[in-house]
């Protein structure tokens, strides 16, 4: 079963993004963290094949997760995808730069949601 | 951007969930409110603060978008354009835009308090609507010069993962000449909190702390390493010397000089910063050249400003006019409360002095008129008192859950420690409690937590196979039961096993090897001061605290510890609580010379009773009460007085606490009053059933009866025959 982890610090919208990603269609077991140092634990006590992250954060925000996971060799091929509140564009474009692989703006459709992460899974299966 | 979604706001868990947390969001923002109100009298701003209103506001706008309220979202939006225009330099501190983010807050509180109802439109009120546009109108400041984003001239691979606002701060700190260090250190991957909140806490008070950057460690798979890029005034050496963390490595950012520095070149990503290499790297100019939003010099928005430090400076106000706060909520140290409280809880007394003189002189003939008008004004005087009375505790009075979200960042901590999964269930948070209590109730309900993660929950593979979900649940509720809160603590563990309790007491001591004892007193037991042992003390469950200490502190609240446990179902503690401890209503009643007080929460009613009316059974007194025996107690015995002569006619009150009653037997019944209780220090606060003194206007001190303790007892020797 493939494996999510989501990093929010905004319960409702935590429970927002897993009540979308349920509905998938396809088997998934969800983990959440509710920030950026609690997903920093989580990472290596786990494998996960997605990782869905807020930028706006109070301890590290989502840039620099990504910057983690992306510049660290255990973690640099779990597809990531940046979820955030409409806003600076520029940090839109530095978190795809920083290698998160796709980027949605909240509010978004949950089926879009489940496409972006369908697909994102999907390329992990095939790496 | 994704559509919005279109639906009518949603009337389920998750709106339910919706309103929780945005009553937190407002909560915290009304209180940086009033914090940014004092700091803008002051004349300087704290940018974390600044920042930390933004990530709320931004917070706010994200949620109500998703639940289709637009009016909220569109309000919260103005609230995110003022701060992020106010944290990014673009909007003069003094700005009266600013003025109206308390009105903001406060018209966005009876929103939500409508979504709570069901009551709210997706486009939100006529009040809303006309903030809205009032914040536009006074938004509408000329667009200040926006300078071209120039290169920031240090080392850029470092500051790739720098959000818009922390890139600001990075300028600003550069522009008002102090210096960039990053301070290092590596940390075990699994606890690195702790150590990098020391790090954080020193770096912070020397300078900003702009970012804090994880990288892998040395050994990746159990190590990690933090960045802190730090603004400071001080020069190297002064920085190094009072940055007294051993683990730390100190570099500082050189600045202003040309490099040539591909990407990522070290192995982690990294650059190390070698001085003298410093250049924009292309995809810097890229970002730049594509960053649309304004970014303007301070100086445009603050002229004649070149005092830029730590703060954001403002000009000496000459308009103060247009700083006053127009914050609705004031924040009060809870001692002034106390202070409030006590004299209210004087009045009282006084008044009820009064009430017996208007009463004495009722009895005079020569005065009757007199005496009937000043029975007259006692009586207002008592009914506002009463209601000052009822306005100073209410606003004592706090919600559970503000003890309820400490216990879930507990939970989450264990959960992270131990890599056990345990789920927090979390109801009637909104139950209030006098704010002492509730302070009070913390280690307590901490210690209670962390046993059920301990020990009840067992691990997964156990769970498992006994056919329960893998991962526990601990519960916590509140509720209010007449004059009391009760407040649970259960899980869906393993339960209590009776028969290891009970070897556990015998080799204790605790109860003879013989003992016939019910489920419910083998329970009791766990309570008895030590029966907890030091020898199994986990490091979360530590500190060699037991459950005799949790009932201590709540029985010291006026309150009973109950416990239920279902073999291989989990366990239940339940905490039974007086709303507030600050004013009492009393029963006084008379025992030999003495006069007690016994608080009317507990007071089921009052009966007198004949000699021969009490049973004796096995050296135990009972009374039939319409059919039910309840265990009577006589108070000289308890507290060592004179009994009465034989043959008198008694009195008894009947107490209860949860599902606990008792008879009290007493010489006299004196009335009710209310009473301030004060705790006892020194010798006496050990005698037993004692729980402090009142004092009771004419009639002076008095002590107050410890129902819980008295009760307590009754029950444990109830079950114990």
């Amino acid at each position: 079963m493939q494996h999510i982890l989501i990093v929010e610090d905004s319960p409702t919208m935590r429970s927002l993004v897993i009540s979308a990603l349920e509905e998938l269609g396809e088997p998934v077991r969800i983990s959440e963290a509710a920030s950026g140092f609690e997903a920093l634990r989580a990472l290596p006590r786990d494998q996960y094949d997605l990782i869905v992250t807020d930028i706006n954060m109070p301890d590290i925000n989502g840039l620099e997760l990504v910057s983690f996971v992306k510049g660290n060799a255990a973690y640099r091929s779990i597809p990531l995808l940046i979820i955030s509140t409409e806003g600076s564009e520029r940090d839109r474009l530095r978190g795809l730069e920083l290698g998160a692989d796709a980027y949605l703006v909240k509010p978004f459709e949950p089926e879009i949601l489940r496409r972006t992460a369908r697909e994102l899974l999907a390329k992990i299966r095939e790496d | 951007m994704a559509a919005r979604r279109k639906r009518s706001p949603a009337r389920s868990k998750a709106s339910r969930e919706f309103v929780a947390e945005v009553d937190e969001l407002l909560e915290r923002m009304r209180a940086d409110l009033a914090d940014l109100g004092d700091q803008r009298a002051r004349g300087s701003l704290v940018p974390d603060l600044v920042n930390r209103l933004f990530r709320s506001s931004h917070t706010l706008k994200g949620v109500a978008g998703m639940f289709g309220f637009e009016g909220i979202g569109a309000l919260s939006h103005r609230l995110e354009d003022i701060l992020d225009d106010l944290r990014m330099g673009r909007l003069d501190p003094r700005a009266p835009a600013l003025d109206l983010l308390d009105e903001a807050v406060a018209v966005l509180a009876v929103e939500v308090e409508l979504v709570g109802r069901d009551e709210a439109t997706p486009e939100g009120s006529a009040e809303l609507l006309q903030l809205q546009t009032r914040i536009e109108a006074a938004l509408h400041h000329d667009p200040v010069a926006v300078a071209p984003p120039e290169s920031l001239g240090v080392d850029e691979s470092l500051f790739r993962a720098l959000t818009e606002y922390e890139e600001h701060r990075l300028r600003e700190s550069l522009r008002s000449g102090r210096l960039l260090y990053v301070v290092e250190a590596g940390f075990d991957l699994l606890a690195f909190e702790d150590g990098l909140a020391e790090l954080s806490e020193a770096s912070r008070a020397l300078g900003e702390i702009i970012s804090t950057l994880p990288a892998p460690g040395d050994t990746p798979e159990s190590q990690i390493r933090f960045s802190l890029i730090v603004a400071s005034e001080l020069d190297r050496e002064t920085f190094e010397r009072r940055l007294d963390v051993a683990a730390a490595r100190v570099r500082p950012v050189p600045a202003g000089r040309a490099e040539t520095k591909p990407d990522a070149d070290s192995e982690d990503g990294r650059a190390e910063g070698n001085a003298g290499d410093v250049a924009t790297t292309p995809a810097a100019a890229r970002e730049q050249a594509r960053d649309d939003r304004p970014s303007a010099l301070p100086e445009a928005t603050l002229p004649g400003d070149t005092d830029v430090s730590d703060e954001l400076h403002l000009r000496p106000a000459d308009d103060l006019e247009s700083l006053k706060s127009i914050s609705e909520t004031v924040r009060v140290d809870i001692r002034k409360l106390d202070e409030l409280m006590n004299l209210v809880g004087e009045l009282v007394i006084q008044r009820g002095a009064i009430g017996a003189i208007a009463e004495k002189l009722l009895g005079e003939p020569s005065v009757a008129r007199l005496a009937r008008e000043l029975a007259k004004a006692h009586k207002m005087l008592d009914r506002k008192l009463q209601e000052l009375q009822a306005g100073v505790l209410e606003v004592r009075m706090v919600p559970m859950r503000q003890v309820f979200e400490k216990l879930s960042r507990v939970v989450r901590r264990l959960r992270r420690e131990a890599g056990k999964d345990a789920r927090l269930e979390i109801h009637g948070g909104d139950t209030e409690l006098d704010k002492l209590i509730v302070e009070e109730l913390a280690d307590p309900l901490m210690h209670l937590v962390r046993n059920a993660f301990d020990h009840a929950l067992e691990p997964p593979g156990e769970r498992v196979a006994a056919g329960k979900p893998a991962e526990g649940t601990i519960r916590l509720e509140a509720y209010q039961r007449g004059n009391h809160v009760v407040i649970e603590v259960s899980d869906d563990g393993r339960g209590i096993d009776l028969e290891v309790v009970r070897a556990r007491a015998v080799a204790r001591g605790l109860v003879a090897p013989d003992a016939l004892l019910t489920p419910r007193q083998t329970l009791d037991l766990i309570l008895l001061p030590g029966f907890s042992t030091r020898e199994e003390i986990t490091e979360t469950s530590g500190r060699g605290v037991g459950m005799d200490v949790v009932r201590e502190n709540v029985t010291a609240l006026g309150g009973l510890v109950h416990v239920t446990s279902r073999r291989g179902h989990g366990t239940t503690i339940s905490l039974t609580l007086p709303i507030t401890l600050a004013i009492i209503q009393a029963l006084v009643v008379g025992v030999g010379d003495q006069r007690f007080a016994i608080p009317l929460t507990a007071v089921l009613e009052t009966l007198l009773v004949d000699p021969v009316e009490i049973l004796r059974s096995e050296g135990r007194e009972l009374l039939n009460l319409r059919g039910e025996p309840i265990r009577l107690r006589r108070l000289h015995a308890e507290f060592g007085l004179t009994a009465p002569a034989a043959g008198a006619r008694q009195a008894v009150v009947v107490v209860g606490l949860g599902d606990v009653r008792a008879g009290l037997l007493v010489d006299r019944l004196e009335g009710q009053q209310d009473a301030v209780l004060k705790p006892i220090q020194g010798p006496v606060r050990t005698v037993h059933g004692i729980a402090g003194a009142t004092e009771l206007g004419d009639r002076g001190t008095v002590l107050v009866v410890d129902v819980a303790a008295l009760i307590e007892d009754t029950g444990r020797r109830r079950e114990a025959a």
